[in-house]
């Protein structure tokens, strides 16, 4: 089991799902990630990087094993400090999960739907310093021309920019990633990979990115951890990542 | 041809004839039990007597314009009030009907599906002499009726727009930190609105038909107006009633559907 030690901003320990129905998503993954690093996730869609993640924040209740933020232990909270320390963990979505009726300073804004009392939720009507990092934030990704189009007026690619801001604006101490680019046009997968690169690095939060595009992975993160039938199966820089190795990993020739 | 049959086998027509029989023989005995058995040809007049009676509904009397604009005014007011109260009270039964987000399934799904089939089962008529029997002549009366009659159908159809909603959004106001209401909020409602108005727009161009029925049993309006008239033996004042009925069905179903196209 690793030492805990001050630069871990996430632990993972032993982490077991069966879903029900049987299938086995887990089993046993321990992952560790560096303040400021950003971690890559690689196997075939079905090896647990979702799972993983939505572990992580509980949006999936694993079954055993331990899960750390810093020092706190996520998998022993209960169901109102789960909601408070979910503000500190930022979520990006494969298909964006923007609000489609809503503007994107709306969807920007409901990531502060954890910090804001019931009475703004009702009303919609936000504070001025959430207005203000709204924002900001919006400049921070490029959407700020876009503030008042509706979500579901957007192409792809500026969605998921969307999507970021949303998960910006909570202040979050990690990013968890799922796959972001998978619905988009390759160059703009790309575009946006260099954005959550760029941006984690600038606000020092960091990352862990499920993807399976393994060029993409290699050349974003700054660390790979491959699983396989929900397990960690190798492990390392992203620069030790032949392709020997990556064949072994995908049990193909690439 | 021995080939054809074996790859498509020739019906036998008898199982449809037996049908068709049986089609012919239950459309006579309906019409022999109506005309022959029921009806006393004694008391239906010759045609010209069955024409002088319907002759004495015109011409439509206006000459009591005001009091049928008033009846106008609270048939539509009835249907109004009627649809707002429903819309207000479909919300709580759609919350416990949609299976999704029930509060409590075990208890409440049975619970809302339950007020869906009861509001829906029982005639608008019935309901109204219901409550013209606990409250007494009047538009109240209609009112109560018509909401509970319309509870129904609105909850029904919103619980559905409720199940068929789209998580992810959900999920990310969860991820978030959001609670349970914030998602309801900004996960729910914005999805479902738009449907929920049309489904209240659609419900208020049928209460308005439904005011109008009420009130001859004593719901208020222009059914009250019509009844009165008839009893009184005031025909071409039971006429302008019809027309008066006429206009405003037709105006509501024109702005229902004008409002309709413009929110799809």
């Amino acid at each position: 089991m690793a030492q805990h030690n001050g630069a871990e901003a996430l632990r993972c320990e032993n982490v077991h799902k069966t879903y029900q129905g049987g299938e086995i998503a887990l089993k046993g993954v321990s992952i560790t990630a560096d303040k400021k690093e950003f971690v890559g996730l690689i196997g075939l869609s079905g090896s647990g990087k979702s799972t993983l993640l939505r572990c992580i924040n509980r949006l999936v209740e694993p079954d055993s094993g331990k899960i750390f933020l810093g020092d706190k232990e996520i998998t022993s909270l209960n169901k109102k400090q789960l909601k408070l320390m979910r503000r500190d963990i930022g979520m990006i979505f494969q298909e964006f999960n923007l609000i489609n009726r809503m503007t994107v300073l709306q969807n920007i804004l409901s990531g502060r739907l954890g910090y804001v009392p019931l009475w703004r939720s009702t009303l919609r009507k936000f504070a001025d310093e959430d207005l203000e990092k709204a924002v900001e934030i919006s400049e921070l990704v490029g959407m700020k021309p876009y503030l008042h189009k509706r979500a579901d007026a957007l192409s792809g690619g500026q969605r998921q920019r969307v999507g970021i801001a949303r998960a910006l604006i909570q202040g979050p101490r990690l990013l968890l990633v799922d796959e972001p680019t998978s619905s988009l046009d390759p160059a703009i997968g790309r575009d946006v990979m260099k954005e959550v690169r760029r941006i984690s690095k600038e606000l020092g939060v960091p990352v862990l990115i499920s993807i399976h595009d393994v060029n993409l992975a290699l050349d974003f993160a700054d660390r790979i951890v491959a699983m396989r039938d929900g397990e960690v199966i190798s492990e390392g820089e992203a620069g030790e990542f032949n392709q020997k190795r990556l064949e072994d990993i995908y049990q193909y020739k690439i | 041809m021995a080939e054809l049959e074996s790859v498509i086998p020739k019906k036998s027509n008898l199982k449809r004839n037996i049908w068709l029989l049986a089609f012919a023989l239950v459309f006579v005995w309906s019409v022999w039990g109506i005309f022959v058995v029921e009806t006393k040809w004694s008391n239906v007049g010759t045609i010209a007597q069955v024409l002088r009676a319907i002759a004495r509904f015109f011409p439509p009397n206006w000459g009591y314009v005001l009091e049928l604009g008033q009846a106008t005014f609270d048939t539509f007011l009835i249907g109004l009030l009627g649809t707002f109260l429903s819309l207000v009270l479909s919300i709580p039964v759609a919350w416990f009907a949609a299976h999704n987000i029930s509060p409590f399934v075990p208890i409440c799904y049975p619970v809302g599906r339950f007020i869906m089939t009861i509001s829906r089962s029982v005639h608008e008529v019935v309901w109204a002499l219901i409550f013209v029997a606990a409250l007494g002549l009047g538009p109240f009366a209609g009112i109560l009726a018509l909401s509970l009659r319309s509870i129904g159908f609105v909850s029904k159809m919103t619980a559905e727009q409720i199940e068929d909603i789209d998580y992810r959004p959900i999920e990310a106001i969860r991820a978030a930190g959001g609670s349970r209401i914030d998602e309801i909020l900004w996960g729910i409602i914005p999805q479902i609105l738009p449907q929920f108005i049309g489904t209240a727009i659609f419900q208020w161009d049928i209460n308005i038909r439904r005011a109008t029925i009420i009130g001859i049993v004593g719901g208020g309006g222009l059914g009250l107006l019509f009844s009165i008239k008839m009893q009184a033996y005031q025909y071409s004042d039971a006429t302008a009633v019809l027309v008066a009925i006429l206009v405003l069905v037709l105006a509501g179903e024109y702005i229902s559907t004008k409002l309709r196209s413009m929110i799809s």
